[in-house]
């Protein structure tokens, strides 16, 4: 194995001192922390260093898949670089022990920094990187589920163009073959569809191929982008600017549909920010949300204004003509509009100028410019701009609206392009149903397609290129606010594949450089200076480029172009509108292939394998159609079938329809699971158009698997919901507290530690975040859409969504509910072979070896949070998708039952790292995966024999109380009542 | 080298009192064989109380016992467990096993008690040789008496006069 | 002995007031009683009895293919999900177990209160008993997630160190069914002795001859083999008594233990046990009214039988009655949201609310017939009525189990439970194998005690003499 043998600089990990002895710092715990003494202990001489160690065995594994694939001019540099392996290693590098590696991922154009844990060079679990600035050590379900794609087997593989295949050097020289036929011209003929990406490096690539073809295009397109903020801020500040939000100073918001606490590059952040203020008292936050289709920052609200995505301008005009005529806003007088909910737009008027300064109107990027330039003319009225509202010059700035792939297309039929270059996500899929891109297509003589999977696009291209993961390539990307990342790959391709920059690369011949070199020297020349290294290692294993981010220059809107704009938005039709978003989970259907995300369920319907129209009941009713009724939906010229599912509190006379699913190219996981809605979009109208006309189709239905059927509380103390004035501790003396018992009560009090976990209801907004962290750290199946309708689903952890008062405007709590570890068990003293039983901790513990599956355990758990293995639900594996198996987590077999465990395998790791060093574990040192990923820091899991430990601190907390606290189970999971803060003049 | 001398009666009074005087002259090894059992046999022939209460008596007890240690040292002793905040050693749990137990072992006890006691399983016995002996599972009554081959004669005459239906006699196979 | 004169005394008095209803017809002679009690056995093989077997057969077949195909593709076969864990598996080996019980009840408990009228049925019902357990004793080994170590559940030094639980209600039951096997097993085979002898020497041909003689252990009908005999016998019945009580006492604690609401109650043990002699009793009337027109046992067994059955079923659906109207009384009386949830919600208006009020009609409205003679002696209306009895204790079962499960503390876990076509195939498949083996039983042993009716005819002959001055015997084992 050539690629084996040179020793090189090694890569630094992320939190360990790096070649140039200077140490990184993980937290500012760990920068406290003395470093760790190497070699360590626990291990005899010369364990550590095995030449054909366990290290080197698995990394051959690693390999198999993709040696067999390439040929040997394939092998490229600089494969050494990401191998730690070959040099005699540190105590990180040991077999079988966890390494970070920071990295980056992005998605729609902005980077996430994240964290991934390397269990002998191969990837096994995302998480946050707590120093970037768009996650803060959250980590959203896209983050942690890329991980899958890395191993999905089903991946492309190699190059084809046309029928014939070739080998990763003859591609190069193909490609600047084919580059240098465009010299002639100055690239007339000569475009490029790229995906949005603030990327440097991609940025200077495309400056050196413009300077060589400067008559080249590049255009870029996303399904769902971000056009509207950058043209809203066009529109209101004259110029492209950031809009940068500080939730943590916000005390009143608005959103004027923004799902900003799940969707956006600073999703992560600022669930963060917005749940730090979620406490009682006068400084806990207020969130108005007006939007149609009930979204996760909309479960989150302390108020929702159902309205038509259309209607949403009209009541941000109302709140500024409120704003004018009572509070002396002058400025807002030309906004003023009316809306069919006055009274609350006065009463959020109010609100909002009682607070001003610290109040906070947001618009969603599914609503057009004008509604964002009225954003900024309100935040600017209201003194918020530069306090709860910053404004930076664009990261990134180019059209990736539907009107770009429209034009393209126009050029592409008119036979004007000759060579195209395709690196967005699967265009032709995505297209709007105006704009016939496949037919295009078939008029470009060379379309070059650079895809991780085969796809819809695929067939249309004479070119296709297997793209590399993410985590397989080097590159670089910029976070919401500019700030910069080096994308560094954690193994070597799994399959013959290459990275977007080698394809840009090749047209300016750089390509046989390799990503890692072009990557390097651009950001030497950056930089200048000299310790070049040394930087660049502490940028790697930090994950962040320091001062990279943009800074924020004041701006002031231009009230007279706004209300321009305003005044010419088309006002809301009547009748039936259709509103597409952005799937949660599959966004534009990138993740389709993706099980994990395909059987997560949906955060509000818990539909899972599916999309659905959704509709608010009472429509529902008015239409004639029930969940799952097959409907046909007309709209313009075009026409699809799907099937209606009905939810509470869904704006009235509006179908919502998630884009992402239909895919009919999507290999066994997501081909033909649910239903495309593409079709009826169009290049004008993207998001929300009216002249919806549904007509139902006969009697038969759709087989929907939500994972939740009920859910009405029935009166009973599960999820509790308070108003914060109302709320008092007396209100929930009868669910905490000892109840009479004639076990005498084991006494852990001896114990040092003794587990548990709080879970702050006020904080969680439901993103499911938690969920996919836990499928992924403990090795949980994928079972199936036929599975999950026997109700057979595995997640350990899921997340019950409640909803309260009227089906018109319920109020929503969503309780992540996992094993609560009850001290007296139900579950344990129902087991004939002594297959579940208590640990010293406290830990119920299931042993899988013992379980002879009797399933009683299950039926005595009153929270039937216990999961069975009836079938063999892992099948035969490839090689490659066992690779994603956390090594420290048994994988069960069939026939045995499962469940939470605590993430009993980190304990028992801090428990040896503490042992080592010979002192107790910390609070804070280790925690559970669902606590490690949760945006909103709802979820605390720690030692509560330590009475200062976070946990213990929510466990004497007044809104601590206990799930079926009368059942006795004492269990060790507590849950902190939900509080909402309602406007009084609204209730 | 002993004889068996069989005597069919054609009811219970007869075989009675033929069994009563026959051990009035002294013959020791008789016994009676009759469909169903036969009143007032056992002291015709003298026979002893059965000791099968008592063996299930013994079997009953050593399986309460036996039941109860068994959980007792397997879940409190050997390997405790804490199950569900309760006791390793439950007592009120280990009530139902300990129960079954006694029974199982109280049966099996006389069921073994009673072949044994009985010498079965003997599938073969000399007095089968008397084919009008098969009556005596289905309608028939018989006396028998095992004798030395010398007095089988006068043992076969006593038993005529004492109204015998029919008579027979059969040696005992070489041993 | 003065114990059978008040018995004997007592057993008159029954007999007037059922109006002389006789327990054996006539005065056969034991020749009589032998040729025709055997019939059934050295008889020719019937056609009828061939097609039946042969159907029977078949069914089994299906049985086993699917214990087959759920062992080779897992339990998931089934229609089970989580939170209905349990389904057609338990309910199935509750229901096999509580017809069970019949048997030993009549040939123990009628022993002991030396009812007459048992002895020509009960060797009869305690071979339901076995072929019945045996069905049961199937269902906790394939409903196992990993049934290849069905073992683990017995107390053995394991390489793994550790034992099993004795906390658990589920280990009670291994060793109370296993017991409650043996038990009965030990019982029928000890009562089948004299009759083994009897066709040993009854039979013509050498191998029926052989064969008969291996299991008859060489028996005599010695005065001596007699002694032990009989008081054996007795004893067993006195333990089988306590022993019949436990068995459904102990699974009812697999429900009664948990804290599931609709499991979780202190009536569930009487009431188990009322319904497990209800089902069984209704059973013993499903098969034994054709098989009595079928070997024309008319005379043997009597109105007088099926007239008394009518009225145990009668009794113990009053019992069960009983039972349910405590539930619903204690769920509403206890204030406990969740229990009267599941009582006047779930089963009386969810999704299986016609299995609840199926139920009720099967188990609550239909034995009501009984308390007309009229109808208690048109056979046919008692045959339906014993077939919807079995009907309704099924439903019962699947009452507790599934319909308590499918909606219980937090509704966001409440799911629908759908049995596949494995589920039923093993459930109809054990009602097949359960028949093969019942038709084995008519054909190779005979379905009723000869040397016991001989022994009862001597008994009524004595009466008859001596009313003043009963004899001077033992208790005998007919009493």
């Amino acid at each position: 194995m050539p690629s084996l043998t040179p020793p090189v600089p090694k890569l630094p990990i992320y939190g360990q001192p790096s070649s140039d002895g200077r140490r990184h710092w993980q937290s500012l715990d760990a920068l406290a922390a003395e470093p760790a003494t190497a070699p360590s202990p626990e291990f005899p001489e010369g364990a550590d260093s095995p030449p054909d160690g366990l290290a080197r065995r698995t990394f051959l594994q690693i390999l198999g898949a993709s040696t067999a694939l390439a040929s040997l001019d394939a092998c490229r540099p600089p494969r050494q670089k990401i191998i730690p392996y070959v040099r005699p290693p540190e105590k990180p590098l040991l077999p079988n022990t966890a390494v970070h590696y920071a990295s980056a991922l992005t998605l729609n154009g902005y980077a996430t920094g994240v964290l991934v844990t390397s269990y002998d060079g191969r990837p096994t679990k995302v998480e946050g990187n707590p120093d970037h600035p768009s996650s803060l050590g959250g980590v959203g379900m896209h983050e942690l589920a890329t991980l899958l794609d890395l191993y999905d087997p089903r991946r492309a593989k190699g190059f084809r163009r046309g029928q014939s295949t070739l080998a990763y050097r003859s591609l190069l020289r193909e490609l600047s073959a084919l580059a240098a036929t465009h010299q002639a011209d100055g690239g007339a003929r000569l475009r490029f569809l790229l995906g949005a990406n603030a990327s440097p490096l991609l940025a200077e690539l495309k400056k050196r191929i413009q300077q060589r073809f400067p008559r080249a295009r590049f255009h870029a397109y996303e399904a769902a982008g971000h056009d509207a903020e950058r043209e809203g801020a066009r529109l209101a500040f004259g110029r492209a600017l950031d809009v940068r939000h500080r939730l943590d100073e916000a005390r009143v918001l608005l959103s004027l549909d923004a799902d900003f606490l799940c969707h956006g590059p600073d999703g992560l952040r600022l669930a963060r920010e917005f749940s730090a203020h979620r406490e009682s008292g006068p400084e806990m936050s207020r969130l108005y949300v007006a939007e149609a289709h009930l979204s996760v920052t909309g479960a989150a609200a302390d108020h929702r204004f159902r309205l038509k995505p259309s209607e949403v301008l009209g009541f941000g005009r109302a709140v500024a003509a409120r704003l004018a005529s009572t509070h002396g806003l002058g400025a807002l007088a030309p906004l003023v509009g009316p809306t069919r909910l006055a009274r609350e737009a006065n009463a959020v008027a109010d609100d909002l100028f009682r607070s001003r300064g610290r109040s906070l109107v947001l618009a969603g990027s599914r609503q057009p410019a004008a509604v964002h330039a009225l954003a900024h003319a309100l935040n600017a009225a209201l003194g918020n701009a530069g306090r709860t509202v910053e404004y930076a010059p664009a990261v990134y700035d180019e059209a990736t609206g539907p009107g770009e792939l429209a034009a393209l297309a126009a050029d592409a039929a008119a036979g004007k392009i000759d060579t195209l270059v395709i690196t967005a996500a699967n265009p032709v899929y995505t297209a709007p149903g105006d704009v016939d891109l496949a037919a295009a297509l078939a008029k470009v003589p060379n379309t070059i397609y650079l895809a991780l999977r085969e796809d819809e696009t695929s067939p249309r291209c004479t070119w296709n290129l297997a793209a590399a993961h993410p985590f397989e390539t080097w590159g670089d990307a910029r976070g919401h606010d500019g700030t910069v990342s080096i994308v560094q790959p954690l193994i070597q391709p799994l399959f013959e594949s290459l990275s977007e920059v080698e394809v840009l690369a090749s047209f300016v011949d750089a390509a046989d450089a390799g990503a890692w070199t072009i990557l390097r020297e651009s950001w030497q020349r950056r930089r200048g200076g000299g310790n070049f290294a040394g930087d660049w290692d502490r940028w790697l294993a930090r994950g962040v480029v320091p001062d990279t981010a943009t800074v924020a220059e004041p701006a002031a809107p231009r009230f007279d172009a706004v209300a321009a704009a305003v005044r010419a938005a088309p006002a809301s039709a009547a009748g039936l509108e259709a509103s597409f978003v952005p799937d949660t989970k599959l966004l534009d259907g990138r993740f389709a292939e993706n099980a994990w995300l395909q059987e997560l369920p949906d955060p509000i319907t818990k539909i899972t394998w599916d999309n659905a129209a959704y509709l608010a009941p009472a429509t529902a009713k008015k239409l004639g159609v029930e969940n799952g009724s097959k409907v046909e939906l007309r709209l313009g010229g075009n026409k699809i079938e799907a099937a209606v599912w009905t939810v509470p509190g869904h704006a009235e006379d509006v179908v919502t329809l998630p884009l992402g699913y239909g895919r009919r190219r999507a290999g066994p996981v997501g081909t033909g699971v649910g239903f495309d809605v593409a079709p009826l979009r169009t290049a004008a109208t993207p998001w929300f158009a009216p002249g919806l006309a549904v007509a139902p189709l006969g009697r038969a239905k759709h087989a929907f698997a939500p994972t939740q059927e009920h859910f009405s509380m029935e009166g009973r103390d599960i999820a509790l919901l308070f108003d914060a004035k109302a709320f008092g501790p007396e209100k929930i003396e009868h669910l905490r507290g000892p109840v009479p018992t004639i076990q005498k009560p084991v006494d852990y009090s001896k114990e040092p530690y003794k587990w548990g976990m709080g879970i702050d209801l006020t904080k969680c907004t439901g993103c499911s975040s938690c969920a996919v962290a836990c499928q992924a750290e403990n090795n949980i199946p994928v079972v199936g859409k036929e599975q999950v309708l026997r109700s057979r689903e595995m997640n350990w952890l899921r997340i019950d969504r409640y909803f309260t008062g009227s089906p018109e405007d319920p109020q929503l709590v969503a309780q992540p509910m996992m094993c609560q570890h009850c001290e007296t068990a139900p579950c344990e003293y129902v087991c004939p072979v002594n297959a579940t039983v208590h640990s010293d901790e406290g830990l119920n513990e299931m042993v899988y070896n013992r379980c002879v599956g009797t399933r009683y355990c299950s039926n005595n758990c009153p929270y039937k949070v216990r999961r069975f293995n009836f079938l063999d639900y892992r099948g035969d594996m490839s090689p490659t998708e066992k690779m994603v198996m956390n090594p420290d987590v048994t994988v069960r077999t069939r026939g045995v039952m499962e469940k939470c465990s605590y993430c009993v395998q980190r304990i028992e790791r801090a428990r040896i790292g503490s042992r080592v060093e010979g002192r107790k574990i910390k609070d804070g040192e280790f925690t559970t995966a669902c606590a490690q990923a949760c945006p909103a820091n709802a979820i605390v899991f720690g030692n509560l024999a330590d009475p200062e430990s976070a946990v213990s601190k929510l466990h004497q907390s007044e809104r601590r109380y206990d799930v079926l606290h009368e059942l006795g189970t004492r269990p060790r999971t507590a849950y902190l009542v939900r509080l909402r803060n309602p406007n009084p003049e609204l209730t | 080298m002993a004889t068996y001398v069989l005597a069919e009666f054609k009811d219970e009074a007869a075989l009675c009192a033929a069994a009563r005087r026959m051990r009035e002259l002294g013959q020791k090894q008789l016994d009676a064989y009759s469909p169903v059992p036969v009143h007032g046999i056992d002291e015709a022939l003298g026979l002893p109380k059965s000791k099968v209460p008592l063996i299930a008596l013994i079997g009953g007890l050593s399986g309460a016992v036996g039941g109860y240690v068994m959980q007792w040292w397997m879940n409190g002793v050997d390997y405790p467990l804490n199950v569900a905040n309760r006791g390793a050693h439950a007592p009120p749990a280990n009530i139902p096993i300990t129960f079954e137990s006694a029974i199982l072992l109280a049966s099996i006890a006389i069921v073994l008690a009673v072949i044994l006691l009985s010498g079965l399983p003997r599938l073969h016995h000399p007095v089968f040789d008397v084919e009008g002996f098969r009556t005596a599972s289905l309608d028939g009554l018989w006396l028998s008496a095992e004798v030395p081959a010398a007095e089988g004669e006068g043992v076969v005459r006593e038993l005529q006069k004492l109204g015998a239906t029919q008579v027979e006699r059969v040696a005992e196979e070489q041993r | 002995m003065s114990a059978t004169r008040t018995n004997t005394a007592l057993d008159r008095k029954g007999l007037d007031e059922l109006e002389g209803a006789p327990v054996l017809v006539g005065r056969p002679s034991d020749k009589e009683l032998t040729h025709e009690l055997f019939q059934p056995v050295w008889g020719e093989m019937r056609r009828g009895w061939l097609a039946l077997f042969g159907i029977c057969v078949g069914v089994s077949g299906l049985l086993f293919a699917a214990i087959g195909y759920t062992f080779a593709k897992g339990i998931g076969a089934w229609g089970n999900n989580i939170p209905v864990a349990w389904g057609f598996g338990i309910i199935n080996f509750v229901w096999w177990i509580g017809i069970g019980h019949a048997g030993t009840l009549i040939s123990a408990i009628l022993l002991l209160f030396q009812q007459k009228w048992r002895t020509s049925i009960n060797r009869f019902a305690e071979a339901m008993t076995l072929f019945a357990v045996m069905q049961a004793l199937l269902f906790p080994l394939i409903h196992l997630g990993r049934p290849q170590f069905f073992w683990w559940l017995f107390p053995y030094p394991s390489t793994l160190g550790v034992w099993p639980n004795f906390k658990s209600p589920l280990l009670w039951d291994v060793f109370a069914v296993s017991t409650y096997f043996t038990v009965s097993l030990l019982f029928w085979y000890v009562g089948l002795l004299p009759d083994l002898a009897a066709l040993r020497d009854s039979s013509k041909k050498r191998g029926a001859r052989i064969a008969y003689g291996i299991f008859a252990l060489g028996w005599k009908g010695s005065a001596k083999a007699w002694r032990h005999y009989r008081i054996a016998y007795l004893l067993l019945a006195g333990l089988a008594t306590p022993l019949v009580l436990s068995v459904h006492t102990i699974v009812s604690f697999d429900f009664a233990v948990s804290q599931l609401p609709g499991w979780h109650t202190t009536i569930f043990p009487p009431y188990f046990v009322a319904g497990a002699i209800f089902s069984g009793f209704a059973m013993v009337l499903t098969l034994i009214i054709p098989a009595r027109k079928v070997f024309h046992f008319e005379h043997v067994i009597t109105q007088r039988h099926l007239d008394n059955m009518a009225k145990v079923l009668l009794a113990t659906g009053l019992m069960v009655s009983y039972g349910y109207m405590c539930e619903h009384f204690i769920a509403w009386y206890s204030g406990n949201k969740y229990e009267s949830f599941v009582f006047f919600q779930t089963r009386q208006r969810g999704p299986f609310a016609p299995v609840y009020w199926l139920m009720m009609f099967c188990n609550v409205i239909v034995p009501q017939i009984f308390w007309s003679k009229r109808l208690r002696e048109n056979l046919m209306v008692v045959w339906v009525a014993s077939i919807l009895v079995n009907v309704g204790m099924w439903t019962e079962r699947f009452n507790i189990i599934v319909t308590s499960l499918h909606r219980d503390f937090l509704p966001s876990s409440w799911a629908m439970y759908r049995p596949t076509w494995v589920d039923w195939s093993i459930f109809v498949g054990t009602l097949g194998f359960f028949g093969a083996l019942f038709l084995l039983f008519l054909r190779f042993v005979p379905s009723v005690s000869a040397s016991e009716v001989k022994e009862l005819r001597r008994e009524l002959d004595h009466e008859a003499h001596a009313i003043a001055h009963p004899p001077a015997h033992g208790v005998g084992r007919g009493g």
